[in-house]
């Protein structure tokens, strides 16, 4: 029986099955009350659409990221920065990191490096990428940083290409609060 | 105020000028020629390329980008593949922030068999209005532009690429086809120009 444990824990299937049930595991986690936080889970079109559409009366702010994406990592404080700042206000704020599957460990360093209060996903690997990227915006072509604001009516409102300031990104949400 | 109208004469002068070097070739338009040095050193004319080959496709490739580098093995392949054919490959390096030893060194790490070009200044990838690593562009012997976009849709499963975008449009070229879907939207990182 040892000896079988040992071979199952060395293959490859039971390997990936224990990361499959670590992540749903951390999915299944409350967004906020982890410490250090965690990965509110893994999403695709339907489930950024989902993500938005439960935030339905508030401004919503979703910023895509990477690890490796330098002034994406350089912006990160600014969100959080705004996030604490507007959450009472009426303004969500959502991450999607846009690394892929293999590079999990590296985003969830990040996620307890910086401290973001407010849920942050991955985009679920494989399928077609295209789909994902013109379901966010048609005019997207995946480069980072990227934010995306819903109105508080889940309308679609403003795009963001590139690395943002606080400011500008405070302007894009108070012009939606007005 | 003589000099605020020649700034304003400037200024529209530029706006005027600016669409066409910001749109890029369209299908079936001339690609935009250019001459650079390999990193071998050799020169490198693609007026001359397209008249020598059955196609020559433009690669824009990155270092660091890790959607790039999810293509890496993708474009060794078909690069071999096709070269064989009668196809030829070239890799440009377009980013400011990638020096050329640093690509030099890449695609030996990575097999790269293929012409590979350092584009200083984003000269081509602005002439082509290319915005992201990897993105393609095909050219004809006629030097007119036929394909432009992606490799495939799916970045990080190569197994379960559904739509081989760059390999059926070199198929349909080989067989003397017009290519069906002659554009497709590149992703990527942005190429970076500062």
């Amino acid at each position: 029986m040892r000896n079988g444990s040992k071979s199952e824990s060395r293959n490859p299937k039971w390997r990936a099955a224990a990361a499959a049930l670590l992540f749903v595991g951390l999915a299944a986690a409350p967004a906020f009350a982890a410490d250090p936080p965690r990965l509110a889970g893994e999403l695709d079109a339907k489930g950024l659409a989902d993500a938005v559409a439960r935030n339905h009366g508030k401004v919503v702010l979703v910023n895509f990221w990477a690890t490796w994406c330098v002034p994406c990592r350089e912006e990160y404080s600014d969100l959080i920065r705004l996030e604490k700042t507007y959450r009472d206000r009426g303004v969500a704020v959502l991450g999607v990191s846009i690394d892929f599957a293999k590079d999990l460990p590296k985003v969830e360093k990040f996620l307890a490096a910086n401290h973001p209060e407010f849920p942050n996903y991955m985009k679920r690997s494989g399928g077609d990428d295209q789909d994902f990227i013109d379901s966010v915006d048609k005019k997207w072509g995946g480069e980072l940083p990227f934010t995306v604001l819903y109105a508080r009516d889940g309308t679609k409102a403003r795009v963001l290409s590139g690395k943002q300031t606080y400011a500008s990104f405070e302007k894009a949400v108070t012009e939606l609060l007005r | 105020m003589k000099a605020s109208r020649a700034l304003l004469f400037l200024l529209l002068t530029a706006a005027l000028a600016s669409p066409a070097l910001a749109d890029g070739p369209a299908i079936g338009a001339p690609a935009p020629t250019f001459d650079l040095k390999t990193l071998d050193g050799k020169p490198f004319s693609l007026a001359d390329a397209s008249k020598s080959n059955k196609a020559v496709v433009l690669m824009f490739i990155a270092t660091k980008c890790p959607v790039s580098n999810a293509y890496n093995d993708r474009m060794r392949d078909i690069a071999n593949e096709y070269g064989k054919k009668g196809i030829l490959f070239v890799g440009i390096n377009s980013n400011n922030t990638e020096p050329e030893s640093e690509v030099r060194s890449h695609a030996t790490e990575h097999g790269f068999a293929f012409t590979i070009v350092k584009d200083p200044g984003n000269k081509v990838a602005d002439l082509y209005n290319a915005q992201h690593t990897p993105e393609i562009f095909i050219v004809g012997p006629d030097g007119k532009l036929i394909y432009h976009g992606r490799i495939d849709e799916n970045q990080q499963e190569p197994a379960k690429v559904a739509s081989p975008d760059l390999k059926n449009a070199l198929n349909e070229i080989l067989a003397g086809q017009p290519v069906a879907k002659a554009e497709t939207k590149a992703f990527g990182c942005s190429i970076k120009r500062v």
